[in-house]
């Protein structure tokens, strides 16, 4: 008969680190984390090896006294939280109190680390736990090498040093970009891979991301008193192939949440085609409390008191951002250089004719950029009401100026005539503008059949109900989400333990396969509060009517037919995507002709 | 090899019966063909998409040799149809080619060869066989075939139930909306037997059959049934399913019946449907004392109301429809006069033809 026994400290720091330390980038979240909850206004990183060989992290944080060394290196110790209570307020980054003793469990670990108020820095190595007196100026240093020397069944799952490198960088960019206002930088076998300044959030997403991302987000700032949801959010035009450039942070921790990541693909749902994925950079902010982060030990995944609410939220925000219409001549603005997005454009004090001259057709996306600059960098607030204010002023004056220059009025301009039938000539301010009158015409159309159709709606009874077998999870949820169901024209009840009957349906999908259908709808209510399936598939019949119905190629428009779709464009949600996610309009710049002719060069 | 010498129509008009079913998609080139066989004074036609075969025998002065190919049913169709009436057309066969020639015109075709062409068996065994009028049997395949359901998930309802129970022949069919009824009453005795003919079936049979007395043989077995009309023999195959259990969807006691004119009724409807929703066309009845209003709104918020007087003197009832389901019975009976039998606002409607129980049309309400 095997012995019950307590395993020997070393033994469980090992299998913890099984856990929390999975990879190089694994230790690297640890120690950043951990600089960041010492208050740190500068972090240094240096890799070795893709951070096999050697990790360090260097901070000018508040430091560790001579007598907690040892225990800062012992499982179950830290000074961030003391109480259940302050679990569940938890504003820290990390709280277990396990990071350093696993790390130090397989690999070489030393602290070094000088407190505030004592006169000479101390260093403790994790292997004899003797502090000795070092030389250090000021803040913590932390050294792991030789990543599981110890354990060599662990260190052959490594993979090369440059995709070790790229997990690092990886994890080196989520704290970055979370936090803005600390000074970083990242280096690799002695070379400096990003030097970063403290600044606020957009300089530091624009040095971190790639130039095509900025050039096509939308900003994002909505705030229900609760929940704050601020950032950045790509145009389907940026969209890609996989999930990697998906940066979504609650109370600035970077999380990969289930319940987030639906509620966002939802809001892109009819702009971006089924096998793209969006690109977006979320700050979520709420209070602590009605956040668990005491879910996951690398805390990826958070768990929501009122997860219907806040996917709500998410959804609305991210949706009401990407739907505005006529924003994106920001992302299509002609000029060149970092300074092509307006919304990143600082408000230019001492050039105010510059900002007017713009704000006709800027205004939209200047009132989302303030409301960003502020949520970025609170501290900013104090000296930015002067220069609203007069921005704001600005702003009315110019829209009577607009009045007469009919031509600042449409940021589309005006039509100049059809190319082969296919596409719309516009001239506006800044150049030529050529749309796509079919795919144009297709989104107004779609918008303004999903408009009409919201609400109530028409119900279809079936003659001969449909019955048909689903799981007893699948029953729990119909039971659950009877209400709902009904709401959007299914009546149901269960014929059996796993037997389901569906008396009516939605009368727009009268046609369609109803088990298929509501076993979709089931299986998206048991994971998510909220399920778009039945307004999705409603869409897609949408689609095809307002397919049907837009003007074709080959249809000779007059002028005024012209200017009247780029005016419904102007006002109408999401015009800048067809139902595909293609764009639909495109603008050449003054500036971009100019070059086709070498003018001014 | 000189094939035969006859006028265009003998040709055209057995190669236009048994090309309707020729699928213009298919992955197997040989069921684009259609089978041609000469023996003597005799030409067969034959064509099939496995699921049905339409066999058509005609006999004519011909000439010629005996031979059997397969060749392009739609090329030979479409050219045969472009041809003038009176042509007179050649058909030789030479090394694998069709050669058609009339007056100075001529084609050639690529044949294949007619052993390969698929064929379905007959049933065996003795089956169910009755007669019937084509006639009779066309009017009931209107009076239901328009309530068959369309590429359903459920298969048995994208075809159309044919019962022969003692001496009577029914059918039915049904979309899980609403739900057509017909029977007639045959010469025969047999014992109950039950099929679901595929829709395309319904459809060939609605097409080919005569307005006239002439005479349809029916054979039920196995999986298959057999029509024979005129030249015609068609084979297809059964839907192999549970069809709903149609007499427990009929309401047998509604207490209110309201009989209407056919044709008025039809043509208000008609103007009424134009201002519905293009995807489910819903239009409400609102039953008030001695009065119908008949309304409807669509996307653009426009709107449509007739009025009809009618003899009812109950209370107010509000019940909406989708119009398709209506017009659809209304145009597909040919009786003066029907009787629509109803309840609540929730329960289904029934449409009967008054004096004559062999039709019955259930339609459920939709929620506006």
């Amino acid at each position: 008969m095997p012995q019950i026994r307590v395993l020997p400290d070393l033994l469980i720091n090992q299998i913890a680190a099984g856990e929390v330390v999975e990879r190089p980038a694994s230790v690297l979240k640890e120690l950043l984390e951990n600089a960041v909850d010492a208050g740190s206004r500068s972090i240094e990183v240096a890799l070795e090896q893709g951070g096999v060989r050697r990790i360090r992290v260097a901070d000018d944080g508040c430091g560790i006294v001579r007598e907690q060394l040892a225990l800062a290196l012992d499982r179950h110790a830290t000074s961030k939280i003391t109480s259940l209570d302050d679990l569940e307020h938890v504003a820290t980054m990390g709280f277990r109190g396990e990071a350093l003793a696993a790390i130090a469990a397989v690999a070489r670990t030393t602290i070094t680390s000088l407190a505030e108020g004592e006169r000479h820095a101390w260093r403790i190595d994790a292997s004899d736990r003797q502090p000795a007196p070092a030389a250090l100026n000021h803040g913590t240093v932390v050294e792991v090498a030789d990543l599981y020397y110890n354990t060599p069944a662990r260190r052959k799952f490594l993979k090369t040093e440059a995709t070790e490198f790229a997990h690092c960088d990886e994890m080196f960019r989520r704290v970055a970009l979370a936090r803005p206002d600390i000074a970083m930088q990242l280096s690799h076998n002695g070379r400096v891979i990003h030097r970063l300044p403290p600044v606020e959030h957009t300089k530091r997403a624009a040095a971190l991301l790639s130039d095509d991302f900025i050039h096509h987000a939308r900003p994002i700032d909505a705030d229900s008193g609760i929940l704050r949801l601020s950032g950045l959010a790509a145009l389907p035009a940026y969209s890609r192939a996989n999930r990697d450039a998906q940066y979504f942070f609650v109370n600035g921790r970077f999380v990969r949440d289930k319940l987030l990541t639906h509620a966002v693909r939802q809001a892109y749902a009819d702009i971006l085609h089924g096998q793209r994925h969006p690109a977006y950079l979320l700050f979520l902010e709420l209070d602590p409390a009605g956040v668990d982060v005491n879910v996951h030990p690398a805390k990826i995944e958070v768990r929501f008191r009122d997860a219907r609410a806040v996917h709500q939220f998410v959804f609305h925000a991210v949706s009401r951002s990407l739907a505005a219409p006529g924003a994106a001549a920001t992302g299509l603005d002609a000029e060149s250089g970092p300074a092509r997005l307006p919304s990143y454009r600082q408000p230019d004090q001492t050039h105010p004719a510059a900002i007017q001259s713009r704000l006709a057709m800027d205004s939209g996306a200047r009132d989302a950029y303030r409301g960003f600059v502020a949520t970025a960098k609170p501290e900013a607030l104090g000296h930015s009401p002067a220069s609203l204010t007069s921005v704001g002023a600005a702003d009315t004056s110019m829209a009577r100026i607009a009045a007469t220059h009919t031509d600042d009025d449409a940021p589309l301009g005006f039509a100049l005539g059809q190319l082969h039938g296919v596409y719309i000539l516009a001239q506006n301010r800044d150049g030529l503008v050529l749309v796509d009158m079919h795919a144009a015409h297709e989104r107004i159309l779609y918008e303004r059949l999903k408009t009409v159709l919201d609400g109530r709606p028409a119900v279809q009874r079936l003659l001969i109900p449909a019955v048909f077998g689903i799981g007893s999870k699948e029953m729990a949820t119909a039971e659950q989400c009877a209400d709902v169901l009904a709401e959007m024209g299914f009546e149901i009840a269960p014929a059996g333990p796993t037997q389901l009957t569906v008396r009516t349906v939605p009368a727009l999908l009268a046609n369609a396969a109803i088990p298929e259908l509501v076993r979709e709808l089931l299986g998206e209510l048991a994971d998510f509060p909220a399920s778009q399936v039945v307004t999705a598939r409603r869409n897609e019949l949408l689609a095809t009517m307002a397919c049907h119905a837009a003007v074709r190629a080959n249809r000779q428009l007059t002028l005024a037919e012209m200017n009247a779709l780029l005016r419904d464009m102007e006002r109408t949600e999401r015009a800048d995507q067809c139902n595909h996610g293609r764009p639909t309009w495109t603008q050449l710049g003054m500036a971009d002709l100019d070059r086709f002719f070498m003018r001014g060069q | 090899m000189h094939l035969l010498t006859t006028t265009r129509d003998a040709i055209l008009a057995p190669l236009q019966s048994v090309a309707g079913i020729v699928e213009k998609r298919h992955t197997l080139p040989i069921l684009s063909n259609v089978l041609i066989e000469k023996h003597g004074e005799q030409l067969t036609m034959l064509a099939t998409d496995i699921e049905i075969q339409i066999r058509t025998t005609t006999a004519g002065d011909l000439g010629g040799s005996d031979a059997s190919l397969t060749v392009g049913a739609r090329k030979l169709q479409d050219i045969l149809r472009a041809l003038p009436d009176s042509a007179e057309v050649n058909l030789t066969l030479d090394d694998k080619r069709l050669t058609v020639k009339a007056g100075k015109s001529r084609f050639a075709l690529q044949t294949l060869p007619a052993a390969d062409y698929p064929r379905m068996n007959l049933p065996e065994g003795e089956g169910t066989r009755f007669q019937v009028t084509q006639k009779t049997f066309k009017r009931l395949l209107a009076q239901v075939s328009y309530a068959m359901a369309q590429q359903d998930i459920r298969y048995y309802l994208n075809g159309l139930l044919v019962i022969v129970d003692g001496g009577e022949l029914r059918m039915v069919a049904t979309d899980g909306h609403r739900l057509a009824y017909a029977a007639a009453p045959i010469e025969a005795d047999l014992p109950r037997t039950e099929v679901i003919l595929p829709r395309k079936t319904v459809m060939e049979l609605a097409r080919q059959l005569g307005d006239a007395d002439d005479a349809l043989e029916v054979v039920l077995a196995g999986n298959q049934s057999v029509f024979r009309f005129g030249p015609i023999e068609l084979v297809s195959k059964l839907i192999d399913g549970k069809f709903p259990d149609y007499e427990r969807v009929i309401p047998q006691n509604h207490p209110t019946t309201i009989t209407f004119d056919r044709a008025p009724l039809l043509s208000a409807l008609s103007r009424v449907a134009i201002l519905t929703s293009d995807k489910f066309r819903g239009v409400r009845l609102v039953l008030e004392d001695g009065l119908l209003r008949i309304v409807s709104s669509n996307n653009e918020q426009e709107e449509a109301q007739e009025e009809l007087e009618i003899d009812y003197h109950g209370d107010a009832l509000d019940i909406g429809f989708n119009v398709t389901y209506l017009l659809d019975v209304l145009n597909n009976v040919s009786h003066e006069q029907i009787e629509w039998h109803l309840a609540d606002g929730n329960s289904s409607a029934l449409i009967t033809v008054p004096g004559n129980a062999h039709f019955k049309y259930v339609v459920m309400p939709m929620r506006i």
